[in-house]
Protein backbone atom coordinates (compact mmCIF):
# COMPACT_ATOMS: atom_id res chain seq x y z
CA UNK A 1 0.00 0.00 0.00
CA UNK A 2 1.24 3.41 -0.59
CA UNK A 3 1.65 5.51 2.52
CA UNK A 4 2.76 8.96 0.42
CA UNK A 5 2.29 9.79 -3.21
CA UNK A 6 2.79 13.10 -5.13
CA UNK A 7 2.11 13.28 -8.43
CA UNK A 8 3.33 16.46 -10.13
CA UNK A 9 3.35 18.40 -7.53
CA UNK A 10 4.55 22.17 -8.24
CA UNK A 11 5.10 25.05 -5.97
CA UNK A 12 6.65 28.31 -6.26
CA UNK A 13 7.54 31.35 -3.70
CA UNK A 14 6.64 34.02 -5.58
CA UNK A 15 8.35 33.94 -8.99
CA UNK A 16 11.38 31.39 -7.76
CA UNK A 17 9.59 27.91 -9.13
CA UNK A 18 10.58 25.93 -6.16
CA UNK A 19 9.34 21.90 -6.86
CA UNK A 20 8.71 21.78 -10.46
CA UNK A 21 6.87 18.64 -10.86
CA UNK A 22 7.44 16.24 -8.28
CA UNK A 23 6.67 12.51 -8.43
CA UNK A 24 7.23 10.46 -5.33
CA UNK A 25 5.85 7.42 -3.86
CA UNK A 26 6.42 5.46 -0.63
CA UNK A 27 5.12 2.01 0.03
CA UNK A 28 4.39 0.70 3.81
CA UNK A 29 7.29 -0.17 5.46
CA UNK A 30 9.79 1.64 3.33
CA UNK A 31 12.56 3.74 4.53
CA UNK A 32 13.38 6.38 1.70
CA UNK A 33 16.05 8.98 1.89
CA UNK A 34 16.26 12.38 0.13
CA UNK A 35 20.13 13.99 -0.19
CA UNK A 36 20.42 16.77 -2.32
CA UNK A 37 22.52 20.42 -2.36
CA UNK A 38 21.09 23.04 -0.07
CA UNK A 39 18.63 24.89 -2.01
CA UNK A 40 17.41 21.87 -3.77
CA UNK A 41 13.97 22.22 -2.75
CA UNK A 42 14.16 18.79 0.40
CA UNK A 43 12.10 21.38 2.41
CA UNK A 44 9.70 22.65 0.86
CA UNK A 45 8.47 18.62 -0.56
CA UNK A 46 8.69 17.63 3.01
CA UNK A 47 6.73 20.80 3.90
CA UNK A 48 4.10 20.26 1.29
CA UNK A 49 3.90 16.70 2.08
CA UNK A 50 3.07 17.63 5.76
CA UNK A 51 0.68 20.52 4.94
CA UNK A 52 2.95 22.91 6.00
CA UNK A 53 2.81 24.57 2.54
CA UNK A 54 -0.05 24.76 -0.12
CA UNK A 55 1.11 23.41 -3.61
CA UNK A 56 -0.07 25.66 -6.42
CA UNK A 57 -0.61 22.15 -8.28
CA UNK A 58 -0.33 18.42 -8.44
CA UNK A 59 -1.60 15.64 -6.58
CA UNK A 60 -0.72 14.36 -2.81
CA UNK A 61 -2.03 11.45 -1.00
CA UNK A 62 -1.10 9.96 2.30
CA UNK A 63 -2.51 6.78 3.94
CA UNK A 64 -5.04 6.85 1.10
CA UNK A 65 -6.84 9.91 1.75
CA UNK A 66 -6.46 12.53 -0.87
CA UNK A 67 -4.79 15.63 1.14
CA UNK A 68 -4.72 17.78 -2.59
CA UNK A 69 -5.96 17.14 -6.47
CA UNK A 70 -5.71 19.33 -9.05
CA UNK A 71 -8.76 18.72 -11.46
CA UNK A 72 -8.39 17.64 -15.10
CA UNK A 73 -8.38 21.16 -16.93
CA UNK A 74 -8.01 23.36 -14.03
CA UNK A 75 -4.21 24.57 -12.91
CA UNK A 76 -5.80 25.73 -9.28
CA UNK A 77 -4.94 22.75 -5.98
CA UNK A 78 -7.96 21.47 -4.60
CA UNK A 79 -7.75 20.87 -0.70
CA UNK A 80 -9.23 18.30 1.58
CA UNK A 81 -12.31 20.34 4.07
CA UNK A 82 -11.19 20.73 7.38
CA UNK A 83 -12.09 18.05 8.83
CA UNK A 84 -10.68 16.05 6.55
CA UNK A 85 -7.14 17.44 7.23
CA UNK A 86 -7.64 16.81 10.49
CA UNK A 87 -7.88 13.02 9.95
CA UNK A 88 -4.88 13.20 7.65
CA UNK A 89 -2.67 14.84 9.92
CA UNK A 90 -3.37 12.05 12.10
CA UNK A 91 -1.81 9.78 9.42
CA UNK A 92 2.03 11.45 9.74
CA UNK A 93 4.47 12.99 11.85
CA UNK A 94 7.39 15.55 11.44
CA UNK A 95 10.63 15.69 12.98
CA UNK A 96 12.19 19.15 12.75
CA UNK A 97 15.41 20.06 12.22
CA UNK A 98 15.73 22.18 15.15
CA UNK A 99 13.42 20.15 16.97
CA UNK A 100 10.86 22.45 17.94
CA UNK A 101 10.03 20.87 21.71
CA UNK A 102 7.49 23.67 23.60
CA UNK A 103 10.17 24.64 26.27
CA UNK A 104 7.32 25.17 28.68
CA UNK A 105 6.42 22.00 28.54
CA UNK A 106 8.04 18.98 30.26
CA UNK A 107 9.40 16.10 28.44
CA UNK A 108 6.25 14.24 29.40
CA UNK A 109 3.93 16.74 28.21
CA UNK A 110 5.80 17.73 25.35
CA UNK A 111 4.94 13.63 24.59
CA UNK A 112 1.41 13.33 25.94
CA UNK A 113 -0.43 16.84 25.32
CA UNK A 114 -1.74 15.89 21.97
CA UNK A 115 -2.97 12.39 23.27
CA UNK A 116 -4.98 13.90 25.60
CA UNK A 117 -6.23 16.95 24.10
CA UNK A 118 -6.41 15.89 20.37
CA UNK A 119 -6.79 12.47 20.27
CA UNK A 120 -9.04 12.57 23.72
CA UNK A 121 -6.88 9.50 25.36
CA UNK A 122 -6.85 9.47 28.90
CA UNK A 123 -4.00 10.86 31.19
CA UNK A 124 -3.03 7.21 32.31
CA UNK A 125 -3.37 5.91 28.90
CA UNK A 126 -0.77 8.84 27.52
CA UNK A 127 1.31 8.36 30.39
CA UNK A 128 2.04 4.82 29.98
CA UNK A 129 2.57 5.58 26.26
CA UNK A 130 5.14 8.22 26.94
CA UNK A 131 6.86 5.66 29.39
CA UNK A 132 7.01 3.29 26.44
CA UNK A 133 8.67 5.43 24.07
CA UNK A 134 10.89 7.53 26.63
CA UNK A 135 12.63 3.38 26.90
CA UNK A 136 12.68 3.30 23.87
CA UNK A 137 14.27 6.83 23.03
CA UNK A 138 16.75 5.94 26.18
CA UNK A 139 15.37 8.73 27.83
CA UNK A 140 13.66 7.08 30.90
CA UNK A 141 14.75 9.10 33.32
CA UNK A 142 13.79 12.47 32.04
CA UNK A 143 10.09 12.34 31.52
CA UNK A 144 10.35 15.55 34.27
CA UNK A 145 12.88 17.38 32.88
CA UNK A 146 12.56 20.68 30.49
CA UNK A 147 13.80 20.65 27.21
CA UNK A 148 16.42 23.50 28.22
CA UNK A 149 17.65 20.76 30.71
CA UNK A 150 18.33 18.52 27.56
CA UNK A 151 21.43 18.05 24.96
CA UNK A 152 20.59 18.47 21.44
CA UNK A 153 20.29 14.80 21.07
CA UNK A 154 18.22 14.13 23.50
CA UNK A 155 15.87 17.03 22.74
CA UNK A 156 15.61 15.34 19.26
CA UNK A 157 14.90 12.09 20.70
CA UNK A 158 12.38 13.69 22.70
CA UNK A 159 10.68 14.78 19.45
CA UNK A 160 11.28 11.86 17.63
CA UNK A 161 8.96 10.39 20.44
CA UNK A 162 6.32 13.31 20.22
CA UNK A 163 5.57 12.61 17.09
CA UNK A 164 5.42 8.46 17.29
CA UNK A 165 2.93 9.37 20.35
CA UNK A 166 -0.28 9.30 18.28
CA UNK A 167 0.95 6.40 16.22
CA UNK A 168 1.56 7.84 12.90
CA UNK A 169 1.86 6.22 10.01
CA UNK A 170 4.98 7.80 8.38
CA UNK A 171 7.37 9.63 9.24
CA UNK A 172 8.72 12.38 8.08
CA UNK A 173 12.24 13.74 9.14
CA UNK A 174 14.08 17.24 7.86
CA UNK A 175 17.68 16.72 8.65
CA UNK A 176 17.20 15.49 12.01
CA UNK A 177 21.00 15.73 13.00
CA UNK A 178 21.97 18.71 11.00
CA UNK A 179 21.36 21.26 14.29
CA UNK A 180 23.51 18.76 16.97
CA UNK A 181 27.23 18.98 17.37
CA UNK A 182 28.51 15.98 15.93
CA UNK A 183 29.03 13.78 18.75
CA UNK A 184 25.42 13.58 19.62
CA UNK A 185 24.53 12.72 15.98
CA UNK A 186 25.09 8.94 16.70
CA UNK A 187 22.07 8.72 19.42
CA UNK A 188 19.70 9.69 17.56
CA UNK A 189 20.51 8.26 14.14
CA UNK A 190 20.25 4.68 16.09
CA UNK A 191 17.33 5.73 17.36
CA UNK A 192 16.02 6.17 13.42
CA UNK A 193 18.00 2.90 12.78
CA UNK A 194 16.10 0.81 15.21
CA UNK A 195 12.61 2.84 13.86
CA UNK A 196 13.68 1.09 10.40
CA UNK A 197 14.35 -2.28 11.58
CA UNK A 198 10.27 -2.18 13.19
CA UNK A 199 9.61 -1.52 9.53
CA UNK A 200 8.63 2.03 10.42
CA UNK A 201 7.40 4.04 6.84
CA UNK A 202 9.95 6.99 7.09
CA UNK A 203 10.90 9.85 4.67
CA UNK A 204 14.46 11.40 5.35
CA UNK A 205 16.09 14.34 4.25
CA UNK A 206 19.70 13.87 5.29
CA UNK A 207 23.28 15.05 5.19
CA UNK A 208 25.06 11.91 6.45
CA UNK A 209 25.35 9.94 3.39
CA UNK A 210 27.11 6.66 5.43
CA UNK A 211 23.26 6.29 7.18
CA UNK A 212 21.06 6.70 4.19
CA UNK A 213 23.12 3.86 2.45
CA UNK A 214 22.73 1.92 5.44
CA UNK A 215 19.12 2.55 6.32
CA UNK A 216 17.29 3.54 3.37
CA UNK A 217 15.39 1.36 1.02
CA UNK A 218 15.42 3.80 -1.61
CA UNK A 219 17.80 7.10 -2.09
CA UNK A 220 16.45 10.14 -4.03
CA UNK A 221 18.73 12.85 -4.97
CA UNK A 222 16.98 16.35 -5.85
CA UNK A 223 18.22 19.13 -6.80
CA UNK A 224 16.65 22.47 -8.57
CA UNK A 225 13.77 21.61 -7.92
CA UNK A 226 13.45 17.91 -9.19
CA UNK A 227 14.35 14.66 -8.51
CA UNK A 228 17.48 13.96 -10.37
CA UNK A 229 18.06 10.36 -9.74
CA UNK A 230 16.37 7.90 -7.50
CA UNK A 231 17.49 4.10 -6.71
CA UNK A 232 18.38 1.21 -4.73
CA UNK A 233 20.52 3.06 -1.33
CA UNK A 234 23.96 1.25 -2.50
CA UNK A 235 23.21 1.89 -5.90
CA UNK A 236 22.93 5.98 -5.80
CA UNK A 237 25.47 6.31 -3.38
CA UNK A 238 28.16 3.71 -5.04
CA UNK A 239 27.11 3.92 -8.61
CA UNK A 240 25.43 7.04 -9.35
CA UNK A 241 24.26 7.37 -12.96
CA UNK A 242 23.59 11.46 -13.17
CA UNK A 243 26.50 13.43 -13.42
CA UNK A 244 25.34 16.06 -10.78
CA UNK A 245 24.93 13.75 -8.43
CA UNK A 246 28.23 12.66 -8.83
CA UNK A 247 29.46 15.93 -8.21
CA UNK A 248 27.14 16.30 -5.23
CA UNK A 249 28.69 12.94 -3.71
CA UNK A 250 32.18 13.45 -4.76
CA UNK A 251 31.76 16.21 -1.73
CA UNK A 252 31.36 13.51 0.80
CA UNK B 1 -2.08 62.94 67.71
CA UNK B 2 -5.59 62.88 66.85
CA UNK B 3 -5.05 65.18 63.63
CA UNK B 4 -2.52 62.29 62.26
CA UNK B 5 -4.74 59.39 62.62
CA UNK B 6 -7.84 61.84 61.35
CA UNK B 7 -5.55 62.26 58.51
CA UNK B 8 -4.85 58.05 58.04
CA UNK B 9 -8.20 57.38 58.37
CA UNK B 10 -9.07 59.92 54.90
CA UNK B 11 -6.50 58.79 53.36
CA UNK B 12 -7.52 55.27 53.82
CA UNK B 13 -11.21 56.14 52.97
CA UNK B 14 -9.34 57.69 49.85
CA UNK B 15 -6.76 54.40 49.17
CA UNK B 16 -10.09 52.44 49.06
CA UNK B 17 -10.94 54.25 45.72
CA UNK B 18 -7.19 53.90 44.16
CA UNK B 19 -7.17 50.56 45.27
CA UNK B 20 -10.81 50.04 43.29
CA UNK B 21 -9.69 51.74 40.46
CA UNK B 22 -6.62 49.54 40.46
CA UNK B 23 -7.97 46.29 40.46
CA UNK B 24 -10.73 46.56 38.44
CA UNK B 25 -8.53 48.53 35.16
CA UNK B 26 -6.35 45.18 35.59
CA UNK B 27 -9.22 42.90 35.38
CA UNK B 28 -10.05 44.54 32.26
CA UNK B 29 -7.56 46.11 30.57
CA UNK B 30 -5.38 42.52 30.26
CA UNK B 31 -8.46 40.37 28.42
CA UNK B 32 -8.96 43.66 26.44
CA UNK B 33 -5.73 44.07 25.81
CA UNK B 34 -5.40 40.75 24.54
CA UNK B 35 -8.21 41.16 22.35
CA UNK B 36 -6.85 44.07 20.64
CA UNK B 37 -3.55 42.85 20.88
CA UNK B 38 -5.18 39.92 18.39
CA UNK B 39 -7.21 42.32 16.68
CA UNK B 40 -4.43 44.72 15.85
CA UNK B 41 -2.63 41.72 14.31
CA UNK B 42 -5.87 40.73 12.32
CA UNK B 43 -4.94 40.18 8.57
CA UNK B 44 -8.06 42.06 7.77
CA UNK B 45 -6.74 45.06 6.77
CA UNK B 46 -9.68 47.30 7.75
CA UNK B 47 -9.79 45.34 11.86
CA UNK B 48 -5.81 46.22 11.64
CA UNK B 49 -5.92 49.66 10.86
CA UNK B 50 -8.86 50.81 13.19
CA UNK B 51 -7.13 48.78 15.64
CA UNK B 52 -4.13 50.58 14.67
CA UNK B 53 -5.81 53.71 15.29
CA UNK B 54 -7.48 53.07 18.15
CA UNK B 55 -3.82 52.60 20.06
CA UNK B 56 -1.86 55.38 18.23
CA UNK B 57 -5.07 57.80 19.73
CA UNK B 58 -4.88 55.82 23.43
CA UNK B 59 -1.53 56.41 23.73
CA UNK B 60 -1.36 59.86 21.57
CA UNK B 61 -4.02 61.73 23.56
CA UNK B 62 -3.79 62.45 27.31
CA UNK B 63 -5.52 60.03 29.61
CA UNK B 64 -6.94 62.95 31.70
CA UNK B 65 -8.44 64.04 28.73
CA UNK B 66 -9.64 60.62 27.61
CA UNK B 67 -11.06 60.18 31.10
CA UNK B 68 -12.83 63.18 30.57
CA UNK B 69 -14.38 62.25 27.55
CA UNK B 70 -15.71 59.05 28.52
CA UNK B 71 -17.35 60.82 31.33
CA UNK B 72 -19.20 64.12 29.16
CA UNK B 73 -19.50 61.77 26.07
CA UNK B 74 -22.68 59.77 27.02
CA UNK B 75 -24.61 63.08 27.56
CA UNK B 76 -23.11 65.24 24.77
CA UNK B 77 -23.86 62.61 21.87
CA UNK B 78 -27.37 61.17 23.44
CA UNK B 79 -28.57 63.38 26.26
CA UNK B 80 -28.30 60.97 28.51
CA UNK B 81 -28.56 62.57 32.01
CA UNK B 82 -25.16 61.67 34.19
CA UNK B 83 -27.48 60.59 37.03
CA UNK B 84 -28.76 58.28 34.96
CA UNK B 85 -25.53 56.06 34.70
CA UNK B 86 -24.68 55.52 38.08
CA UNK B 87 -25.15 51.41 37.45
CA UNK B 88 -25.78 49.62 40.89
CA UNK B 89 -25.38 52.77 43.01
CA UNK B 90 -22.04 53.27 41.94
CA UNK B 91 -21.34 56.93 40.96
CA UNK B 92 -20.99 57.44 37.37
CA UNK B 93 -17.94 59.30 37.74
CA UNK B 94 -16.02 56.15 39.64
CA UNK B 95 -17.27 53.71 36.74
CA UNK B 96 -15.88 56.20 33.94
CA UNK B 97 -12.82 56.58 35.42
CA UNK B 98 -12.58 52.68 35.43
CA UNK B 99 -13.66 52.95 31.69
CA UNK B 100 -11.30 55.36 30.72
CA UNK B 101 -8.07 53.56 32.48
CA UNK B 102 -9.31 49.98 30.98
CA UNK B 103 -9.73 51.48 27.50
CA UNK B 104 -6.16 53.03 28.04
CA UNK B 105 -4.23 50.38 29.55
CA UNK B 106 -5.80 48.02 27.37
CA UNK B 107 -3.42 50.04 24.50
CA UNK B 108 -0.53 50.05 26.05
CA UNK B 109 -0.87 45.92 26.90
CA UNK B 110 -2.32 45.39 23.83
CA UNK B 111 1.14 46.47 22.01
CA UNK B 112 3.33 44.42 24.78
CA UNK B 113 1.07 41.50 24.03
CA UNK B 114 1.93 41.82 20.12
CA UNK B 115 5.71 42.27 20.18
CA UNK B 116 5.12 38.81 22.79
CA UNK B 117 2.95 37.12 20.51
CA UNK B 118 5.08 37.91 17.35
CA UNK B 119 8.71 36.89 19.43
CA UNK B 120 6.80 33.21 19.50
CA UNK B 121 8.85 31.33 17.00
CA UNK B 122 6.60 29.78 14.10
CA UNK B 123 8.21 26.50 14.31
CA UNK B 124 5.71 26.31 17.69
CA UNK B 125 2.98 26.98 15.24
CA UNK B 126 4.00 24.48 13.21
CA UNK B 127 4.79 21.67 15.78
CA UNK B 128 1.37 22.48 16.88
CA UNK B 129 -0.19 22.73 13.81
CA UNK B 130 1.01 18.60 13.22
CA UNK B 131 -0.03 17.21 16.29
CA UNK B 132 -3.37 18.06 15.17
CA UNK B 133 -3.81 21.01 18.20
CA UNK B 134 -6.57 23.47 16.42
CA UNK B 135 -5.76 26.73 16.62
CA UNK B 136 -7.41 27.65 19.86
CA UNK B 137 -5.31 25.31 21.78
CA UNK B 138 -2.35 26.32 20.00
CA UNK B 139 -3.03 29.71 21.25
CA UNK B 140 -3.99 29.03 24.73
CA UNK B 141 -1.85 26.00 25.77
CA UNK B 142 1.45 26.95 23.24
CA UNK B 143 1.40 30.13 22.60
CA UNK B 144 0.10 32.37 25.60
CA UNK B 145 1.70 30.87 28.18
CA UNK B 146 5.20 31.58 26.54
CA UNK B 147 3.99 35.18 25.96
CA UNK B 148 2.79 35.50 29.68
CA UNK B 149 6.65 34.70 30.07
CA UNK B 150 8.19 37.37 27.59
CA UNK B 151 5.79 40.32 28.50
CA UNK B 152 6.24 39.95 32.16
CA UNK B 153 8.91 42.48 32.68
CA UNK B 154 6.72 45.18 30.68
CA UNK B 155 3.98 44.39 32.12
CA UNK B 156 5.21 45.03 35.59
CA UNK B 157 6.30 48.60 34.51
CA UNK B 158 2.49 49.08 33.08
CA UNK B 159 1.48 47.77 36.49
CA UNK B 160 3.73 50.59 38.34
CA UNK B 161 2.77 53.14 36.55
CA UNK B 162 -0.75 52.07 37.08
CA UNK B 163 -0.59 52.76 41.09
CA UNK B 164 0.63 56.21 39.98
CA UNK B 165 -2.04 56.93 37.88
CA UNK B 166 -4.59 56.23 39.95
CA UNK B 167 -4.47 59.78 41.11
CA UNK B 168 -5.18 61.37 37.54
CA UNK B 169 -8.77 60.42 38.77
CA UNK B 170 -9.30 63.57 40.38
CA UNK B 171 -10.00 65.12 37.19
CA UNK B 172 -13.82 63.51 37.84
CA UNK B 173 -13.45 64.41 41.25
CA UNK B 174 -13.16 60.78 42.60
CA UNK B 175 -12.21 61.11 46.02
CA UNK B 176 -9.29 58.56 45.53
CA UNK B 177 -6.19 59.14 47.95
CA UNK B 178 -4.47 61.88 46.13
CA UNK B 179 -7.94 64.11 45.73
CA UNK B 180 -7.90 63.36 49.75
CA UNK B 181 -4.47 64.20 50.46
CA UNK B 182 -4.88 67.21 48.16
CA UNK B 183 -7.90 68.42 50.35
CA UNK B 184 -5.66 67.24 53.76
CA UNK B 185 -3.24 69.39 52.34
CA UNK B 186 -4.81 72.80 52.02
CA UNK B 187 -7.21 72.50 55.01
CA UNK B 188 -4.36 71.61 57.04
CA UNK B 189 -2.36 73.99 55.19
CA UNK B 190 0.69 71.29 55.56
CA UNK B 191 2.59 69.15 53.00
CA UNK B 192 2.30 65.95 55.27
CA UNK B 193 -0.76 64.33 53.96
CA UNK B 194 1.03 64.94 50.49
CA UNK B 195 3.91 63.09 51.87
CA UNK B 196 1.94 60.54 53.51
CA UNK B 197 0.02 59.73 50.45
CA UNK B 198 3.18 59.52 48.60
CA UNK B 199 4.32 56.70 51.32
CA UNK B 200 1.35 54.86 50.48
CA UNK B 201 2.05 54.85 46.87
CA UNK B 202 5.47 53.54 47.38
CA UNK B 203 4.18 50.64 49.33
CA UNK B 204 1.64 50.09 47.34
CA UNK B 205 4.84 49.70 44.56
CA UNK B 206 6.74 47.71 46.51
CA UNK B 207 4.06 45.26 46.91
CA UNK B 208 3.17 45.01 42.92
CA UNK B 209 6.98 44.38 42.48
CA UNK B 210 7.89 41.87 45.34
CA UNK B 211 4.20 39.80 43.92
CA UNK B 212 5.66 40.55 40.28
CA UNK B 213 9.00 39.02 40.98
CA UNK B 214 7.53 35.95 42.82
CA UNK B 215 5.41 35.24 39.69
CA UNK B 216 8.58 35.94 37.00
CA UNK B 217 10.41 33.25 39.29
CA UNK B 218 7.71 30.92 38.97
CA UNK B 219 8.54 30.90 35.76
CA UNK B 220 11.81 30.94 35.84
CA UNK B 221 11.63 26.40 35.24
CA UNK B 222 12.47 26.77 31.69
CA UNK B 223 14.26 29.56 29.64
N1 LIG C 1 9.00 30.54 2.71
C1 LIG C 1 9.82 30.76 1.65
N2 LIG C 1 9.73 31.92 0.95
C2 LIG C 1 10.52 32.13 -0.12
N3 LIG C 1 11.43 31.28 -0.59
C3 LIG C 1 11.58 30.11 0.07
C4 LIG C 1 10.78 29.80 1.22
N4 LIG C 1 11.14 28.56 1.65
C5 LIG C 1 12.11 28.13 0.81
N5 LIG C 1 12.39 29.06 -0.14
C6 LIG C 1 13.35 28.92 -1.22
O1 LIG C 1 13.10 27.70 -1.88
C7 LIG C 1 14.31 27.09 -2.27
C8 LIG C 1 14.35 25.67 -1.74
O2 LIG C 1 14.46 25.73 -0.34
P1 LIG C 1 14.42 24.43 0.57
O3 LIG C 1 13.20 23.65 0.25
O4 LIG C 1 14.57 24.88 1.96
O5 LIG C 1 15.70 23.64 0.08
P2 LIG C 1 16.55 22.54 0.85
O6 LIG C 1 15.77 22.04 2.01
O7 LIG C 1 16.79 21.50 -0.19
O8 LIG C 1 17.82 23.21 1.25
C9 LIG C 1 15.45 27.96 -1.78
O9 LIG C 1 15.87 28.77 -2.84
C10 LIG C 1 14.78 28.80 -0.71
O10 LIG C 1 15.39 30.05 -0.61
MG1 LIG D 1 16.25 22.09 4.08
Amino acid sequence: MKLLEMKDVKKSFGDLQVLKGIDLSVEQGEVVAIIGPSGGGKSTLLRCATTLETIDSGFISIGGDTLVSTPAGSDKAHYADKHQMTEIRSKFGLVFQNFNLFPHFSVRRNITEALVSVHKKSKEEANSICDELLAKMGLSEKGDSYPCNLSGGQQQRVSIARALATNPEILFFDEPTSALDPELTAGVLKVIRDLAEEKMTMVIVTHEMSFARDVADRIIFMDGGVIVEQGPASEVINNPKNDRTKEFLAGY
Amino acid sequence: MERYISTITQLAAGFKFTLIIFAFTILFSIPLGLLVAKLRMSKFKVISGITRVYISIMRGTPLMLQLLLVYFLPNMLFGIALRDLNFGGVDYRLTATVIGFSLNYAAYFAEIFRGGIQSIPKGQYEAAQILGFTNTQTFFKIVLPQVIKNVLPAVTNEVITLVKDTSLAQVLSVTEMFTAAKALSSAQVSIMPLIAAGVFYYVMNGLVEIVMNRFEKSMNYYH
